[in-house]
C-alpha cells in the first residue's frame, strides 16, 4: 500500500463521479438507477481495505454533492459508511472469495439505498420509501452486471495486497 | 484505533457538512465554495456529456423511428386544430391589448417579449427518487438567480434552487415538493401544478363545479397579485389536460395533465432573464 495506489484510487473514484452524475443517472431501467461511483468504491474498498473504502467513499460523495450543487455531506456521509464496511468485510471474510465483489455490490446496494432514505428521512425531507423499494431489484441487478468489468479494471491498477498488507485487527481463524 | 479514529473524524466531518449546509442551503461560505467546486467540475461533466451525446443520439433515432408514423399522424391532427385555435386567439390578444391600455393594467413581466433567454445544457441528472433536480452549465455568471424559470423548447422545466457562479440547480415541476399556480387557456380555471403518478403532472384544487376538458391547454398562471409575486410569468406552456376524473368523495377535480416539456430526454434548456426594470 503506498501513494500511487492512492492517486490510482482517488483517479478512478472521480472518474466515476463525473460519469455517474452526467451519464448514468439517464439510465432509468423499471425505476432502478446503476450506480457506478458505489460499484467503483465496492471495488477500491475490496481491493484496498477499509481505510481506503472509508476516505475513498467521503471524498467522491463530496464530489458528487458539489457537482449537483446538493447538500454538502449527504452522500459522504453514507459512502463513507458504505466504504468502511466493504473494506472491512475485504480485509477478513471476503479476502479472496470470488463471490466477494458480487456479494459486496447486492448488498452494498441494499443498505446504501435504504441509508439515504433514513438520512433523508432523518432531515425531514421527502423520504419516498415505495419508490426506492420498487427500483432496488433492477439497480441491484444493473450494478451486479457493472461488477465484473469495473472489478476487473480496478483489480489491474490496484493489484490485490499480500496478507501481511492487511489489518490485524480482526483475526481470521483457519 | 487510528483507524476508527479516521472513521469517526470523516464521519463527525460529513455531519458537520450536513449541519452547515442544511442550515445555510443557498448562501454563506460554504455555498460559495461549493459553487466553485460545481464550476471546477464543469468541463469534466460537459466533456462526459460529449462523450455520451453520440450514444443518446443513436438510441433516440431508433426511439424515434419506431414511434414515427403514429406520431406523425397525431402530429397532423394537432396542427389542425393549434392552426384554427391561433386565428380564435390572434383576434382576442388584439382586443386584450386594446383593453389593458384602456384600462391602464400595469402588468409584471410578458413571456416571453420581457425575458432574454439564456441557453444551456444539462450536465446532471436527478441522481434517484429523492429530489428531481438537475444540473445546467449556467449560473450567476450569466444572470441566472435563485428562482430563475427555466424552459426547453416544449414547455416549463421548474426554477432555480441554488446557483453557483457557471452552474446551477434547477427544481423540476416533476419534484414532489414542487407548486405551480396554472390555468387552463381555454376557460381560465386556476389550479396548482403537482407532481402526479408516474410521467404526469396533476392540476390541483380545481373545484368540481369548473368545467375543465380533455386536451385543454396549461399554462403558467403568472403574478395575480403585485404583492405576492409569482416566480414564473404568466403564458408558459405546461402540459395538455390527459384525462378529468369526479369522484364524490373527493373535494376537487382529478386533472392529469401530460407535460410538453420532455422530461426523460432533457439536453438544451433556456433560462428566462427579465429584462423589466423593476
Amino acid at each position: 500500500m503506498n501513494g500511487v495506489d492512492g492517486v490510482k484510487a482517488a483517479v478512478v473514484l472521480f472518474v466515476a463521479a463525473i460519469l455517474q452524475v452526467s451519464i448514468f443517472t439517464q439510465v432509468r431501467v423499471l425505476g432502478g438507477v446503476p450506480d457506478l461511483l458505489l460499484v467503483m468504491l465496492v471495488a477500491v474498498a475490496l481491493l484496498r481495505g477499509a481505510m481506503f473504502g472509508a476516505i475513498g467513499g467521503f471524498l467522491a460523495g463530496l464530489l458528487v454533492d458539489t457537482a449537483t450543487l446538493g447538500q454538502l455531506g449527504l452522500t459522504s456521509l453514507v459512502l463513507t459508511i458504505a466504504g468502511y464496511w466493504i473494506g472491512r468485510y475485504g480485509e477478513t471474510t471476503g479476502r479472496d472469495r470470488a463471490h466477494a465483489p458480487f456479494l459486496s455490490v447486492a448488498v452494498i446496494t441494499f443498505l446504501y439505498s435504504f441509508g439515504l432514505l433514513l438520512v433523508h428521512f432523518v432531515l425531514g425531507e421527502r423520504a419516498p420509501a415505495g419508490a426506492i423499494a420498487r427500483g432496488l431489484l433492477p439497480a441491484i441487478a444493473m450494478n451486479l452486471i457493472l461488477t465484473a468489468p469495473v472489478y476487473t479494471v480496478v483489480r489491474r491498477l490496484l493489484r490485490p495486497l499480500e496478507r501481511g498488507d492487511y489489518a490485524t485487527e480482526v483475526q481470521l481463524l483457519g | 484505533m487510528v483507524r476508527r479514529g479516521i472513521l469517526f473524524a470523516l464521519v463527525l466531518g460529513a455531519l458537520a457538512l450536513l449541519t452547515i449546509s442544511f442550515r445555510s442551503p443557498t448562501s454563506g461560505a460554504l455555498h460559495d465554495a461549493q459553487g466553485y467546486g460545481a464550476s471546477a467540475l464543469r468541463p469534466f461533466e460537459v466533456a462526459a456529456q460529449r462523450v455520451a451525446r453520440p450514444f443518446r443520439d443513436a438510441y433516440g433515432y431508433f426511439d424515434g423511428l419506431a414511434h414515427a408514423r403514429s406520431e406523425n399522424k397525431k402530429l397532423r391532427r394537432e396542427v389542425r386544430q393549434w392552426r384554427a385555435q391561433a386565428t380564435q386567439f390572434q383576434a382576442q390578444a388584439g382586443r386584450a391589448q386594446d383593453l389593458e391600455r384602456l384600462l391602464r393594467v400595469e402588468g409584471g413581466s410578458r413571456y416571453p417579449s420581457d425575458f432574454r433567454f439564456v441557453n444551456t445544457s444539462v450536465i446532471s441528472f436527478p441522481l434517484g427518487p429523492f429530489a428531481q433536480q438537475i444540473t445546467i452549465a449556467a449560473g450567476s455568471n450569466s444572470g441566472l438567480k435563485v428562482n430563475t424559470p427555466i424552459i426547453d423548447q416544449d414547455g416549463l422545466l421548474g426554477h432555480v434552487v441554488a446557483v453557483g457562479p457557471s452552474t446551477a440547480s434547477v427544481q423540476l415541476i416533476m419534484d414532489a415538493d414542487s407548486n405551480v399556480p396554472a390555468r387552463d387557456i381555454a376557460n381560465g380555471v386556476r389550479g396548482l401544478i403537482r407532481h402526479g403518478a408516474g410521467n404526469t403532472l396533476l392540476l390541483d384544487q380545481v373545484s368540481k363545479e369548473q368545467n375543465v376538458e380533455k386536451g385543454d391547454v396549461i399554462v403558467t398562471q403568472g403574478t395575480v397579485d403585485r404583492r405576492y409575486p409569482d416566480l414564473y410569468p404568466y403564458g408558459i406552456p405546461i402540459g395538455r389536460v390527459l384525462t378529468v376524473g369526479r369522484s364524490d368523495i373527493a373535494s376537487y377535480l382529478t386533472v392529469q395533465v401530460l407535460p410538453f416539456a420532455r422530461f426523460d430526454s432533457l439536453d438544451t434548456v433556456a433560462a428566462l432573464i427579465s429584462t423589466k426594470k423593476r
